[in-house]
C-alpha cells in the first residue's frame, strides 16, 4: 500500500531535512536522520515506530521542546530553529497544544484553571465562548471546579486535551496520551481527540505504539532508526499490525 | 546500614551541604565565643604574670565589705613603707599610685583617648622591677613640675621631650615639663589600651590628691626567704584596715576581676550561639522530613527487601550523625575565622590581643562536636521514627508530599500542653523570686524555647489557610505565577510551617528587643525630663569621673549652679530596722544646691537648713520599707572602713538612676573620709542670663581645661544616652541577624527540595508556555508568602514577649510599654525581602531545568 499525497491540504507543521544527532564519532547516535515530513491542517496523524526509532524525539523537535541538530522545523510560517528559548516558550504557549502520557495537570489548579493555563500565562482572556464549547465537549462541565486528584485518569486526560484545544493552537502534539490508561478510557480519550479534529478542525499529531490508538488517526507515519520508512492512510488496527510486522518492529 | 547512609549522603551532596550549613553557623558561633574569650584570658594571664614579676607581696587597704571588682581599696599611710622595709626578709618595697582620670593634653590641644582602658596617674620608683615601669627615652621626672608619658601615647600624639604640657589631675589642670617616655611591663604589653602619666612620688601624692598616702606598697622578699613567714611578719607590723596579699593572690584577684567581664562576654556569645543552633534544629528536622517524603519509595524498597524498621531508623540517625559531625568540623574552621574577625574588631576598638595562634582548647572542640552532633541528632529523631514506620508497600505508586491533617488532635493537645508549659516557665521567670539572675534567665530562656516548639507544633494547623489568605493579593498582581505561588505556599502546611518557624524565632527575638528597647528609652527620657532641671549636664566616659575642681571652676566662672553627683559603694544600717543591711550605692552631692538642678520631689522634711555634716536623704520606697522617718538615725559603712552616723533629713519621691539612688549625703561630709576620691561622676549646671550662646561659651571656656568632660544641654544629653542605647540594641540585633541568616538557609533548603519534588510539574508548566521569568517569579513569591507568614507569627510572639518583659521589669527601669510600630513594620518588610533573596538560588535552578527531562521525571 502506498501513501496518498496530500498536497491539497495546507501544512500546519513540517520538518525539512531535520536531523538530531547525539554524541559524536563512534558513539554518534542519529535519533533523527534527515527527516522530511509535513502534518496537514485539520488532520489527525499518528507517529509509530519501535522503541528508539526517534518518534518521541521527532515530536519533541516539532513541538519546540527540543532542538534539531540540522535542518528546519516549521510551524505555520515560523522556523523554530531561528527562535530564542524565550520565543520558543511563547510559541509553545500560543501556537502549540500538548497532551502528555500522565500527570498532565498542575495539581494545585482546578480543571478549568488547568484548561485556561496557557491563556492565563499569556495574560489573555482567550475566547471564552470557545473555552465553554471545549469544556462542553469534554463532558466535564459539572466537574470543572474539581482538582485533578478528584478526577479519574480518563477525565484528567480529557481535561489535558481540552487545555490543548482551548487556545486554538495551530497544532496539538500528544505523546502516548493513552499509554497509562485502560482500553475503555483510551477509547474515551481517543474519541474525544477524533471529534476535535472532525468537528473543530484541529490538527493533532500523536505518538503511540498502540495500533488501536493509531487507528483513530487519518494517517500513520512509521519511523525506524530516525527515518520515515512508510506511511498509511485511513488505517485500521489490523492494517497497522500487518505493516509493523513487515517493518520487523 | 552505615554504608547505605553514607552513600545516600554522597548522592545528594548539595542537600547535605545545605542541611549542614545551618548547624555549621551555630557551631561556628560557639567556637568563636570560646576561642575569643580564651584568647582574651591568655592576654590577661600574661599581663597578670608581668605585673607580678619581681613583686612578692602587695600591701594595701582592706575592703571591709564588697570585693575588689566593685570598689577600690582605700589608700594606706606612706609612713608604713619604712616599717615594711624594716621587716626581716624584705629585700625591697616601694609605694605606688594608680589613679584613673589623669589626662595629658598634647601640643595640639588633643588628649589621648582609650576605649575603656584607664588614663592613669602614677609614680616611678627607684626599683623598677616592683612597678614594671621602664624608662625608654629621656629622664624620669624629678620634682613638682615634671612628668613622663608612655611610649605609645608619645608616638600617637603630638608630644616632644623637654616641652611643657598641661595634665588634668584630680586637683585640676597643671602644667608639667615632659622629661621622658616609659612603658609598662614587657614590650608585648606596652599597649594594653592605657595612657600613663608618671610623676615622682611626692609630686604624685600631691597632684593625685593623696598627700601622705600610697594606693599600695609593692614588696619583694629576699631571694631565699620563706614567703609565708615574711607575709606573717609584714602582717604583724600592719595597722588595722590594711592587708598584705601574695603575688599569687593578686594574680588570682586580677583574673577574677577580668573574668567578671570576660565571663559575661562569653556567655552572651554562647546565648546567641544557642539561639542559632535552636533555629538550625528546626531547619534540619524539616529538611529530614521533606527528604524522607521524597525517599518513601527507596525506604519502602529497603523494607520490602528485608530491612527492619530499626535498621531504617538507624540509617536515618547515622546520616544525621555524619551531618552533625561534618558540620561541627566545618563549624570549628569557620569559628576560628569568626574569632579572627572578632579579634580584629576588638583591636579596632583598642584592645590588643596576643599575636600567634588562637587558642583552640580541647573543651572548645568537645563543645563544638557535642552541640553540632547533639542538635542534629535530636532534630532527626522524629523524622527517623517516621521513616521506620514506612511500610514495605508504601512506595508503590505513592505521590510524595505531605498534609497538615494527620494527627490533628495530637497536634492540638501536644501544642497546647507545650505552650502552657512554656508560658508557665516564662511567667515564673518574670514574676517569681530567684536566688540568682542565671536561674531566672534560664527559666525565661527555656520557657521561650518551649513556646517556640509549641508554635512549631501548632503552626501547621493554621499555616495553610493563613498563608493562602496572606497571599491573596498575589494572583491579582502577578496573575498565574502569583496564583501558583500562593497555592504552592499553602500546599503543604506542615512544610510551610516548619520553614517559617525558623524565621518566626529570629523575628520574635528581634521584635522583643525592639519593644523592650523602646519602652526603656521612653521611660528613661521621661524620667530624665522629670528628674533633671539643670540647663546642662556634664558627663565623662572615664570611670573615675571629672575632677572635683570642675564644679568650683564653673561656679567661679559665673555659673548659677554647678552641682556634682557621685556614687560610692556603701552598707547602710539603722537601729530603726534592726538586722537590715543594704548593700547600696551612696549618692554624694551638694545638698544645699541639689534643688536647683534636680526635681527630687521632697515628700517629708525640708532641704532648707539641713546640716550637711549629718543629714541623709532617703527615697520614699526605701523609707517605707525600713520604717524610717525624718529624724531617725542611720549608719553608713564606707569601703574605707569608716562609719558615718547620720540622721534622716528628708524623704524624696523616687530614685533616678544613673543620677541618684536611694541614699543621698552631702559632699562635704564625704570628703572628710579616707575613701573619698577627688572626682565627680556628673555635674549638673545652671546658667543665668537670657543669652544661651554666651552662657554656653562661658561653660566651654572652663571645660576646655577638662578634656574628659562632655558638656551637653538636656536635649543633647538625652540624645546621646539614647544613641548609646540604640548602639547596644543594634548590636544585639546584629547578632540575632545570624538567626535570620540561618532561617534564610532554611528557606533556600525547603524551596530547593520543593522544586526538586515538583520537577515534573515545572516541566509541564514550561511545556505549555510558562516563561522562565514567570516560573522564577512564582517561586520567589512563594518564598515571600512563607516568609510573611513566619514574620507575622514571629512579630506577634515577639510583641507578646516584649510586652510581658516590659511589664515585668521594675518600674524604675521600665514603667510603660512602647511599641516602635515603624520598626516592627520594617522588620516584616525585611523578612519578606529575606524570603525573596532565599528564592534566588532555587528559582534559578528551577528555570534551568530541562523541560523534556523534567516532564519525564515522576
Amino acid at each position: 500500500m502506498t501513501s496518498s499525497p496530500t498536497q491539497a491540504l495546507a501544512v500546519a507543521a513540517q520538518a525539512v531535512a531535520a536531523s538530531k544527532i547525539y554524541g559524536s564519532g563512534d558513539t554518534e547516535v542519529r535519533a533523527l536522520d534527515a527527516i522530511d515530513v509535513g502534518f496537514e491542517q485539520g488532520r489527525f496523524t499518528a507517529i509509530m515506530g519501535p522503541s528508539g526509532s526517534g518518534k518521541s524525539t521527532l515530536m519533541h523537535c516539532m513541538a519546540g521542546l527540543d532542538s534539531v541538530t540540522s535542518g528546519q522545523v516549521i510551524i505555520g510560517d515560523t522556523d523554530l530553529t531561528t527562535l530564542s528559548e524565550k520565543d520558543l516558550t511563547l510559541l509553545r504557549r500560543d501556537n502549540v497544544g500538548f497532551v502528555f502520557q500522565a500527570y498532565n495537570l498542575v495539581p494545585t489548579l482546578t480543571a478549568i484553571e488547568n484548561i485556561t493555563l496557557p491563556m492565563d500565562l499569556a495574560g489573555s482572556k482567550g475566547d471564552t465562548a470557545w473555552v465553554d464549547e471545549v469544556v462542553g465537549a469534554t463532558g466535564l462541565t459539572d466537574r470543572v471546579k474539581h482538582r485533578p486528584n478528584e478526577l479519574s485518569g480518563g477525565q484528567q486526560q480529557r481535561v489535558a486535551v481540552a487545555r490543548a484545544l482551548a487556545g486554538k493552537p495551530q497544532i496539538i502534539f500528544a505523546d502516548e496520551p493513552t499509554g497509562n490508561v485502560d482500553s475503555n478510557t483510551a477509547a474515551e480519550i481517543l474519541g474525544f481527540m477524533r471529534s476535535a479534529v472532525d468537528q473543530m478542525g484541529q490538527t493533532i499529531v500523536m505518538v503511540t505504539h498502540d495500533p488501536v490508538a493509531a487507528s483513530y488517526a487519518d494517517r500513520v507515519v512509521f519511523l525506524v532508526d530516525g527515518k520515515i520508512v512508510d506511511e498509511l492512510a485511513d488505517p485500521t488496527p489490523q492494517g497497522i499490525r500487518d505493516h509493523m510486522t513487515q517493518l520487523g518492529a | 546500614m552505615l554504608r547505605l547512609a553514607l552513600k545516600s549522603l554522597l548522592a545528594h551532596k548539595l542537600r547535605f551541604a545545605f542541611t549542614a550549613l545551618a548547624i555549621v553557623l551555630g557551631v561556628a558561633f560557639v567556637v568563636s565565643a570560646f576561642v575569643t574569650a580564651d584568647s582574651l584570658r591568655s592576654t590577661f594571664d600574661d599581663l597578670a604574670a608581668d605585673i607580678n614579676t619581681g613583686t612578692d607581696f602587695t600591701v594595701r587597704g582592706a575592703l571591709p565589705f564588697g570585693d575588689i571588682t566593685q570598689a577600690n581599696p582605700p589608700p594606706v599611710d606612706d609612713s608604713l613603707l619604712d616599717d615594711i622595709r624594716a621587716v626581716a626578709g624584705v629585700q625591697s618595697a616601694e609605694g605606688g599610685f594608680f589613679v584613673d582620670g589623669v589626662i595629658p593634653v598634647d601640643g595640639s590641644g588633643e588628649s589621648p583617648t582609650t576605649l575603656g582602658g584607664p588614663r592613669a596617674g602614677t609614680n616611678w620608683t627607684a626599683d623598677p622591677t616592683l612597678s614594671q615601669y621602664f624608662l625608654i627615652d629621656g629622664e624620669w621626672p624629678q620634682g613638682p613640675a615634671q612628668f613622663a608619658v608612655d611610649v605609645v601615647t608619645f608616638a600617637d600624639y603630638d608630644f616632644e621631650l623637654g616641652r611643657d604640657y598641661q595634665v588634668v589631675t584630680p586637683i585640676g589642670p597643671r602644667t608639667f615639663t615632659l622629661t621622658g617616655t616609659m612603658q609598662f611591663g614587657f614590650p608585648e604589653n606596652a599597649g594594653i589600651g592605657a595612657v600613663f602619666s608618671v610623676f615622682d612620688t611626692p609630686t604624685a601624692q600631691q597632684v593625685l590628691g593623696l598627700e601622705g598616702k600610697f594606693n599600695q606598697i609593692a614588696v619583694r622578699a629576699e631571694p631565699a626567704a620563706d614567703i609565708p613567714q615574711v607575709q606573717d611578719r609584714i602582717t604583724a607590723v600592719l595597722p588595722a584596715g590594711t592587708e598584705v596579699i601574695t603575688s599569687e593572690e593578686a594574680a588570682e584577684e586580677f583574673g577574677d576581676a577580668f573574668e567578671s567581664f570576660i565571663g559575661p562576654f562569653q556567655t552572651i556569645l554562647l546565648v546567641f550561639a544557642f539561639i542559632v543552633l535552636f533555629v538550625s534544629a528546626f531547619i534540619i528536622s524539616n529538611t529530614f522530613n521533606i527528604v524522607l517524603g521524597q525517599r518513601v519509595r527507596e525506604l519502602s524498597l529497603l523494607r520490602a527487601l528485608g530491612a527492619t524498621p530499626r535498621q531504617v531508623r538507624r540509617t536515618v540517625l547515622i546520616e544525621s550523625l555524619v551531618i552533625g559531625a561534618t558540620a561541627a568540623a566545618a563549624g570549628i574552621g569557620l569559628g576560628m575565622l569568626g574569632a579572627l574577625g572578632l579579634e580584629a574588631l576588638l583591636s579596632a576598638f583598642g584592645a590588643s590581643l596576643p599575636d600567634g595562634p588562637l587558642p583552640l582548647r580541647a573543651r572548645t572542640v568537645a563543645w563544638a562536636f557535642a552541640v553540632g552532633v547533639g542538635f542534629t541528632v535530636v532534630a532527626s529523631l522524629v523524622p527517623a521514627a517516621k521513616a521506620s514506620r514506612i511500610s514495605p508497600v508504601a512506595g508503590l505508586g505513592e505521590q510524595s508530599g505531605d498534609d497538615g491533617g494527620h494527627g490533628r488532635l495530637w497536634r492540638v493537645i501536644a501544642g497546647a500542653g507545650l505552650a502552657a508549659a512554656g508560658l508557665i516557665l516564662i511567667g515564673r521567670g518574670l514574676f517569681a523570686d530567684f536566688d540568682s539572675t542565671t536561674a531566672q534567665l534560664l527559666s525565661l530562656g527555656i520557657g521561650a524555647a518551649v513556646v517556640f516548639v509549641a508554635v512549631a507544633v501548632l503552626s501547621p494547623l493554621i499555616a495553610g489557610p493563613t498563608v493562602a489568605a496572606l497571599a491573596r493579593p498575589l494572583p491579582w498582581i502577578l496573575r498565574t505565577p502569583g496564583r501558583l505561588a500562593r497555592d504552592n505556599a499553602a500546599r503543604s502546611p506542615r512544610r510551610t510551617a516548619a520553614t517559617a518557624v525558623a524565621l518566626t524565632i529570629g523575628l520574635a527575638l528581634v521584635a522583643m528587643v525592639l519593644v523592650v528597647g523602646q519602652s526603656l528609652k521612653d521611660t528613661f527620657s521621661e524620667s530624665l525630663s522629670d528628674a533633671v532641671a539643670a540647663d546642662y549636664v556634664i558627663s565623662t566616659d572615664t570611670f573615675s569621673g571629672v575632677p572635683e575642681t570642675l564644679a568650683a571652676d564653673l561656679r567661679s566662672a559665673g555659673a548659677a549652679a554647678a552641682v556634682p553627683l557621685d556614687e560610692y559603694p556603701a552598707q547602710v544600717l539603722s537601729p530603726v530596722a534592726p538586722g537590715r543591711i543594704d548593700d547600696a550605692e551612696l549618692t554624694v552631692t551638694d545638698l544645699d544646691a541639689i534643688d536647683e538642678v534636680a526635681n527630687l520631689g521632697v515628700i517629708d522634711g525640708n532641704l532648707d537648713g539641713l546640716d550637711p555634716m549629718s543629714a541623709l536623704l532617703v527615697a520614699s520606697d526605701t523609707a517605707d520599707d525600713w520604717g524610717l522617718e525624718v529624724g531617725d538615725e542611720v549608719s553608713v559603712n564606707l569601703t574605707s572602713g569608716e562609719t558615718l552616723v547620720v540622721t534622716v533629713g528628708a524623704v524624696f519621691a523616687q530614685t533616678r538612676p544613673p543620677f541618684w539612688d536611694e541614699w543621698i549625703i552631702d559632699e562635704s561630709l564625704h570628703r572628710q573620709t579616707a575613701g573619698a576620691d577627688r572626682f565627680d561622676q556628673w555635674v549638673a549646671v545652671n546658667v543665668d542670663g537670657d543669652d544661651p550662646q554666651a552662657s554656653r561659651a562661658l561653660l566651654d571656656e572652663v571645660l576646655s581645661a577638662y578634656p574628659q568632660a562632655t558638656l551637653e544641654d538636656r536635649q543633647e544629653f538625652q540624645a546621646s544616652l539614647e544613641s548609646n542605647l540604640n548602639t547596644l540594641l543594634a548590636l544585639v540585633n546584629v547578632f540575632l541577624l545570624f538567626a535570620l541568616v540561618v532561617a534564610l538557609v532554611g528557606i533556600v533548603n525547603t524551596l530547593t527540595l520543593s522544586v526538586f519534588e515538583r520537577t515534573h510539574e515545572i516541566g509541564l508548566l514550561r511545556a505549555v508556555g510558562m516563561t522562565r521569568r514567570q516560573l522564577r517569579r512564582s517561586i520567589r513569591w512563594e518564598a515571600a508568602a512563607i516568609s510573611l507568614y513566619g514574620a507575622l507569627v514571629g512579630v506577634v510572639l515577639g510583641l507578646g514577649f516584649g510586652v510581658a518583659l516590659s511589664v515585668a521589669i521594675p518600674d524604675d527601669a521600665i514603667d510603660r510599654v512602647s511599641v516602635p510600630s515603624g520598626q516592627i513594620i520594617g522588620l516584616v518588610v525585611v523578612a519578606v525581602a529575606f524570603g525573596l533573596l532565599a528564592a534566588v538560588f532555587p528559582s534559578y535552578r528551577a528555570g534551568r531545568l530541562n523541560v523534556l527531562e523534567a516532564i519525564a521525571a515522576d
